[in-house]
């Protein structure tokens, strides 16, 4: 496997401006993922930006770091694999279909980490070619993170893998449990926190340039939203959420969180206001 | 020195309860409990009668209502000479009342009466702002016309819009009843869906009820309401779990499990039962449907010791089976009112809790489940709806049915009040 360093992430211009250029790669069918490792050797948890992205997503002080968190520190990564000949497909047009994170240790504010993502396995979709990309954060010797992202290319014919099977119960009874709204600037906010500037988020003139009617919410906000109301009032050492975002969160919206929760497991879902349309479907355990 | 006397429960009546700002938005607590002690007079033929006593009360009352009980009796068909009182423990006002007079009943001070309650939400006690009042007062208080002036002086338009409503909160922790219920949720870990199931449970079996005729000589319609108007009959689950938490915004926001569905919504209603001692009953040949054998009040300290508010039951009911010398498994019929599903749940999990029961409770081992096939049989208030001071009267005349029906056997009734009070009794046939 192929390993490449990033000291440095890429400034945000280049970045774009790689996203935007690997546009023009035009990929068939392909038959393997190239083997390929992004690793960020050091990076320390900075309590400011943890406060903006808490601030931004509903957590509470007293909830720690977010265990959405740490996804923010690969997305240098990820942006240099999708921009990198490696990468089959552009970046721009992969839908963010799935991700599963698991919080192996507490972590705190001045931890040093070190960051890798890695390729993963090809998965066949319906629609197109999934292919996953695989994360794991460690501190010293200690694996403290985990997770795994499953992207979409859409119209991918003849997808490699084996057939997509969703790890998440379908048709789970689920009470309203709370309302929450995603405001017009959330695209934005979460934008400059999290460093993804995706012009579909960003508003409804460059989503529409991407044949959105609106900006969207990213799948990733969502997911924390719903984690600040469903993680205890404390910062958990382990947990597990796994989600499939299942239809775009067009901004601004009210929303509906929905839940069957037991004492350390919750599986909920975010729904449109009137409750009858999926957003992201999700299970959470903690302890 | 008088021997103790059986206490027998004659039968009940009851207005409709109906959901507040409704059918008897315009109703006085007056009004309903005058319509439910003639409809009470008139299945026993009581017209004429002198009643040993008629104790009742409500929860929410006016003060120009501080005679109300004696007043309604004043408005019925009994004897004018017959005494009343008014007495208020919050929810338990109406088995407290049935208490007291059980109690006139087995000395033999009397040989019959009637004991109730009364609410109303929606014709609510609202006084006038605080600070206007005391201006007021003050005014009364002056000698001179300038003095008068003086104080008038100091009104403010802002006072008129301002009024002193009552409110449904402990003075003591400013948290409502329901936030203090959805406090004991999360302190036991009652899931939301044991809560709703709970609620579906207590429409459904209200409905059956009704369908079975059960309330038929338990009730008179009043202003045009034949049955409870909070019922759902057609109440499923998906609805109890489309309904948003409604007490968690300054308990746990977001992540609260109580909702309008699985809690008792404010309810206007009345309600009264007529006890006598075996021998009146025997003189009338009014046949007896239970025997009000055993009661006990408690109250928790749920400011300093943080004791939740609504489990006194809890500890009441073990005070009252060693008194009794009974297991709780030896009931044929619970009714455990439902202020909030989470408190019944709260309840018979802390029956079941070994530490709970030997620390808090100082009892030897746990008090064990209760089968809930038995539980709350023909509903309870999530369904019926909770008129405060009512809620005991419905629950004393339907228990007591249930066991003339069964032909013999034994209840458990078990109310929550606020304070962090309990009132606890058991009828037996």
């Amino acid at each position: 496997m192929k390993t490449i360093e990033i000291d440095q992430p890429a400034s945000r211009a280049a970045m774009y401006l790689g996203a935007l250029l690997s546009s023009r790669k035009h990929p068939g069918t392909i038959s393997a993922l190239p083997e390929v490792n992004y690793v960020r050797p050091r990076v320390v948890l900075e309590s400011a930006h943890i406060a903006d992205y808490a601030r931004v997503c509903g957590f509470d002080q007293e909830h720690g770091v977010p265990i959405t968190y740490p996804q923010l520190l690969t997305f240098p990564l990820v942006m240099a694999f999708f921009r990198s000949a490696d990468c089959p497909w552009p970046a721009l047009g992969t839908v963010h279909l799935a991700n599963r994170i698991e919080q192996r240790q507490r972590l705190s504010p001045g931890d040093a980490l070190r960051v890798e993502v890695r390729t993963g396995r090809l998965i066949a979709h319906e629609r197109g070619q999934i292919f996953t990309l695989e994360t794991q954060i460690t501190r010293g010797d200690e694996l403290v993170w985990v997770a795994s992202q499953m992207a979409l290319r859409l119209g991918v014919t003849n997808p490699a893998g084996p057939a997509f099977a969703s790890e998440l119960q379908a048709n789970m009874p689920l009470s309203h449990q709370a309302d929450f709204s995603a405001p017009g600037d959330i695209g934005r906010r979460y934008g400059r926190v999290s460093g993804d500037l995706n012009p579909i988020h960003l508003s409804a003139l460059s989503a529409k340039l991407f044949g959105f009617r609106r900006a969207i919410a990213h799948g990733m906000w969502t997911k924390a939203r719903a984690l600040a109301a469903l993680m205890p009032p404390e910062a958990v050492a382990q947990a597990r959420v796994a989600v499939e975002f299942k239809t775009p969160l067009y901004l601004p919206a009210r929303v509906s969180l929905w839940t069957a929760r037991d004492a350390q497991d919750a599986r909920f879902e975010v729904r449109n206001a009137r409750g009858d349309k999926p957003h992201l479907r999700g299970h959470l355990s903690y302890h | 020195m008088n021997t103790i006397r059986r206490v027998a429960i004659i039968g009940g009546n009851r207005i409709p309860f109906a959901r507040s700002n409704t059918a008897y938005a315009h109703a006085t607590n007056q009004e309903m409990l005058t319509a439910t002690l003639q409809g009470l007079i008139d299945r026993f033929n009581l017209h004429g009668e002198r009643v040993g006593d008629v104790a009742a009360g409500a929860v929410m009352k006016h003060a120009r209502d501080f005679n109300l009980v004696r007043e309604s009796v004043l408005s019925t068909t009994l004897a004018r000479e017959t005494p009343a009182f008014d007495l208020q423990q919050a929810c338990g006002t109406g088995l407290e009342a049935a208490m007291i007079v059980a109690n006139k009943i087995a000395l033999g001070h009397i040989e019959c009466g009637i004991a109730g309650g009364v609410d109303t939400t929606s014709d609510a006690p609202i006084g006038i702002n605080e600070t206007m009042r005391r201006i007021l007062l003050d005014a009364s208080r002056a000698r001179t016309a300038m003095q008068r002036v003086a104080v008038l002086a100091k009104l403010r338009p802002g006072m008129l819009i301002k009024p002193s409503l009552p409110r449904n909160a402990e003075p003591r922790t400013g948290y409502s009843m329901g936030e203090h219920a959805e406090l004991m949720a999360r302190e036991w870990g009652i899931s939301r869906e044991h809560q709703d199931a709970l609620a579906l449970k207590s429409h459904l079996n209200l409905a059956k009820a009704y369908k079975d005729g059960f309330f038929t000589d338990l009730m008179t319609t009043f202003k045009g309401v034949s049955r409870d108007n909070n019922l759902r009959a057609d109440l499923t689950i998906e609805k109890l779990r489309s309904l948003k938490p409604a007490f968690d915004r300054k308990i746990a926001p977001d992540q609260g499990t109580l909702t309008a569905g699985n809690s008792t919504p404010l309810t206007d209603g009345a309600s009264a039962v007529l006890l006598a001692s075996d021998e009146w009953a025997a003189s009338r040949k009014l046949p007896v449907l239970a025997y009000l054998a055993f009661s006990e009040v408690a109250a928790v300290d749920f400011f300093e010791k943080k004791e939740g508010l609504l489990m006194a039951p809890a500890y009441a009911v073990p005070r009252m089976l060693a008194r009794a010398g009974l297991t709780l498994q030896d009931f044929d019929f619970y009714e455990i009112h439902e202020a909030f599903a989470a408190q019944v749940l709260c309840t018979l999990k802390a029956w079941q809790d070994e530490n709970y029961c030997r620390d808090r409770l100082g009892l030897e081992a746990p008090l064990g489940a209760i089968d809930p096939d038995k539980l709350n049989v023909n509903g309870s208030s999530l369904a019926a709806g909770h008129p405060f001071a009512a809620t005991g009267g419905r629950i004393v005349a339907t228990l007591a049915k249930l066991l003339a029906r069964k032909g013999s056997g034994r209840g458990l009734i078990s109310i929550c009040a606020a304070g962090g009070q309990g009132v606890v009794a058991i009828l037996e046939r």
